[in-house]
Formats: structure tokens, C-alpha cells, sequence
């Protein structure tokens, strides 16, 4: 087969490479005593005495490492597979999911959950045309979120219109949403 | 030391260490230094098992937005691994993570883990999510678990699709809460059928 003649030609100029390089080398006999006649001549000059490098040269690469190691410590602050469980971008993979709350007496309503990693500003919802009713819209990926309502800054409130949360960690009242 | 030795020492006294801690931005901006490397080290647990880590950053950023103190932080991040690796001793190294946390929050709701084994076995590869969501949320509407699960693994050979799931849910909801199901709505929870489920 082609392949097997292609291998045997690979060994075959392998072996001759490696009996080559196991040749011993014959050196001029005369090579040691020049060798330790030369090393005695330096010695007796004194030892070569390195470039003197600027103490700023120490400087800068001290900076270097740090600005390194600043930049390494950013990029080891990774968010971790935070995909699953985040309010995304519209794709094949969510779905709109449109929470809504009446609390007439409300000057501002947040939701915080699962999806939008608790954050109180980051998914406030708007009055809508019906007096005292509050809406948003999301898009998420299948799962089960935990939920609650945050009520002018000071209040929690849970959703009535979905499942309560079987148990809470903290206390606050809280709902859970399955997206499927 | 020569400054050529400089260098590389800072980048292995510096760098190194910042490689081998790669820390959730989330946690380090909201938590404390102690709490944050707490739930660090229980996000290196989980990672080391092969499980989530999501959820449990998820658990960490519900507690400090309600104000709780770092020993309940951890406490209840600890308890969600725990749960979390329950989950999928339950149902495998193949679930994924939206059904293993929903597995989680099931079985800290009080269900066998064996109901979790006979509904998965029941969907054959379709999506377990819904039905597990189903089951939990029938349980913490006040259904005694035994009947819950009795009346989700019904649905589960029936053959039921998740939109069906969530109907026997509302239905539940409905007659639990004294209003009565409408007229082509059927009994929401089933007679048992199934032989108890193992624990």
C-alpha cells in the first residue's frame, strides 16, 4: 500500500539521519589546551562586567507586571454562565413574558428576579393606560424564575397573578414564573 | 535583583494568582470581600461537581438586594448547592441547568426525589421544566404531595404537553380558591392511579 511504502521510506531516512548525528566528532587534539588557555587569559583580565542597566528599566517593568496583572484580574472578572438566566435579547430561544401589577398608589414599581440579577434599577416598569396598573415585558429562556416586586424603593410585593415562591430565603414575599 | 528578574517574579507574584481566582464581577461588586469569597468557594464546589453556578450567584445577589447578612447569604447558597446536587443524583448528569434548579425547588418543597426519577422516565426526553414547575407549584398552593405528584405523573403518561401542565395548574388553583372550574375544564386532580412513589 502507498501508505506503508511512504513509512518505510520515512524510517529508512530517519535511521540514516540518527546514525549520522551518533557519529562521534573528532576534534583537533590541540582544542582543550587553546580552550583552558584562553579561559586563563580572561580570568587574568578580570571578569567582563555586565552592561550596567538604568534603575528606570527596573522601574518600568515593575510598572509593566502591574499593569499586567491588573489587566489578568479584569479578565479573571468573568460573569459565569450568566446566558441561562438573564433578560436577553429577542431569539428563537425566548419568550416575551409580560408582568403586570395594579398598584394605584405607587409613584415607581421595579421587578427584580432571577432574570435580571436583582437589580433594582434595571427593569422599572411603566404606568400604563389603565389607572394604577404597571407593565413590563421580557424575554427569557425556559426555566423557573424567582420574582418579586419592588415598590417605590422601600416596599416588596409579590405577584398575584402567578405562583407563590414555595419558601424564601430572605423573607420578602416572592413569586416564581415558569417559562417554557 | 537584577531587574531582569523583575519581571517575571511580579508576574508570578501578581498575575498567577489573579488567574487562578476568577471571580464573578456580580458578587464582587455587591457583596463584601468575606461573603463574596464565601460564595466563591461554594461556586468552586459546584463547579468542581459539574453542577450550576448560575443559580447560586442568583441566590447570592437575591440576598443582598433584600438586605440579608452575609451569614444567611451563605447559608442559603449552601443549602442551594446541596439541593442542587440532590437534583441530579435525582435525575442524572444529563439534565440540564433550567431543570435541575427547577428540580431544586422541588424537592426543597418536600418531594421524593423518586417522583422526579418517574416523571423523567414518563417524558421520555421531552422537557422536564413545566411538569416539575407544575408539581412544586400544585404542592405550594397546598395539595399534599402524594396527590400532587399522583395527579402530575397522570398527565405525564397521558402524554400531556406543557401548555396542559400549566391548564392543571390554573384548574387547581381555581378550585382551591373556592372558584369553580368552567364547564370544559376537567377535574383537576386526578384519582391515584400510580403505586406510591419510591423516596
Amino acid at each position: 500500500m502507498p501508505v506503508e511504502r511512504d513509512d518505510g521510506i520515512r524510517d529508512e531516512l530517519l535511521q540514516r539521519v540518527v546514525t549520522e548525528l551518533r557519529r562521534p566528532v573528532r576534534l583537533d587534539p590541540s582544542v582543550d589546551a587553546r580552550a583552558l588557555r584562553e579561559i586563563r587569559r580572561l580570568g587574568a583580565a578580570g571578569r567582563p562586567r555586565p552592561a550596567q542597566r538604568p534603575l528606570w528599566l527596573a522601574g518600568a517593568a515593575l510598572a509593566a507586571s502591574l499593569l499586567l496583572a491588573v489587566l489578568l484580574r479584569s479578565s479573571g472578572d468573568i460573569p459565569v454562565s450568566r446566558v441561562a438566566s438573564t433578560i436577553v435579547a429577542p431569539d428563537a430561544s425566548t419568550r416575551p413574558v409580560r408582568l403586570r401589577l395594579a398598584s394605584p398608589a405607587s409613584s415607581r414599581v421595579a421587578v427584580v428576579g432571577d432574570f435580571n440579577d436583582w437589580d433594582p434599577g434595571a427593569t422599572p416598569l411603566r404606568p400604563t393606560e389603565e389607572q394604577g396598573v404597571w407593565t413590563v415585558e421580557l424575554q427569557l429562556r425556559p426555566g423557573r424564575y424567582h420574582y418579586t416586586f419592588l415598590i417605590d424603593g422601600r416596599r416588596w410585593e409579590r405577584d398575584p397573578s402567578e405562583p407563590r415562591a414555595n419558601a424564601s430565603d430572605f423573607g420578602a414575599p416572592m413569586s416564581v414564573l415558569t417559562v417554557s | 535583583m537584577s531587574p531582569a528578574c523583575v519581571f517575571p517574579l511580579a508576574i508570578v507574584m501578581l498575575g498567577v494568582p489573579a488567574l487562578l481566582q476568577a471571580q464573578d464581577r456580580r458578587l464582587t461588586d455587591r457583596l463584601d470581600r468575606a461573603t463574596a469569597a464565601g460564595v466563591h468557594q461554594l461556586m468552586d464546589s459546584a463547579k468542581a461537581t459539574g453542577l450550576p453556578t448560575e443559580p447560586l450567584v442568583q441566590k447570592a445577589l437575591e440576598g443582598s438586594t433584600l438586605g440579608a447578612d452575609s451569614e444567611r447569604i451563605q447559608m442559603a447558597v449552601a443549602s442551594l448547592l446541596g439541593q442542587l446536587g440532590r437534583a441530579r443524583e435525582a435525575l442524572g448528569g444529563d439534565a440540564n441547568e433550567a431543570e435541575l434548579t427547577t428540580a431544586a425547588g422541588a424537592l426543597r418543597a418536600g418531594l421524593p426525589p423518586g417522583a422526579l426519577r418517574r416523571l423523567q422516565s414518563l417524558r421520555s426526553g421531552r422537557p422536564l421544566v413545566v411538569p416539575i414547575a407544575v408539581l412544586t407549584d400544585l404542592v405550594a398552593e397546598g395539595v399534599p404531595p402524594e396527590q400532587a405528584t399522583q395527579s402530575v405523573l397522570q398527565l405525564a403518561r397521558d402524554g400531556g404537553s406543557d401548555d396542559e401542565f400549566v391548564a392543571l395548574r390554573r384548574r387547581t388553583q381555581m378550585e382551591r380558591r373556592g372558584r369553580p372550574p368552567g364547564p370544559t375544564d376537567r377535574p383537576a386532580l386526578q384519582p391515584a392511579a400510580d403505586p406510591p412513589v419510591d423516596r
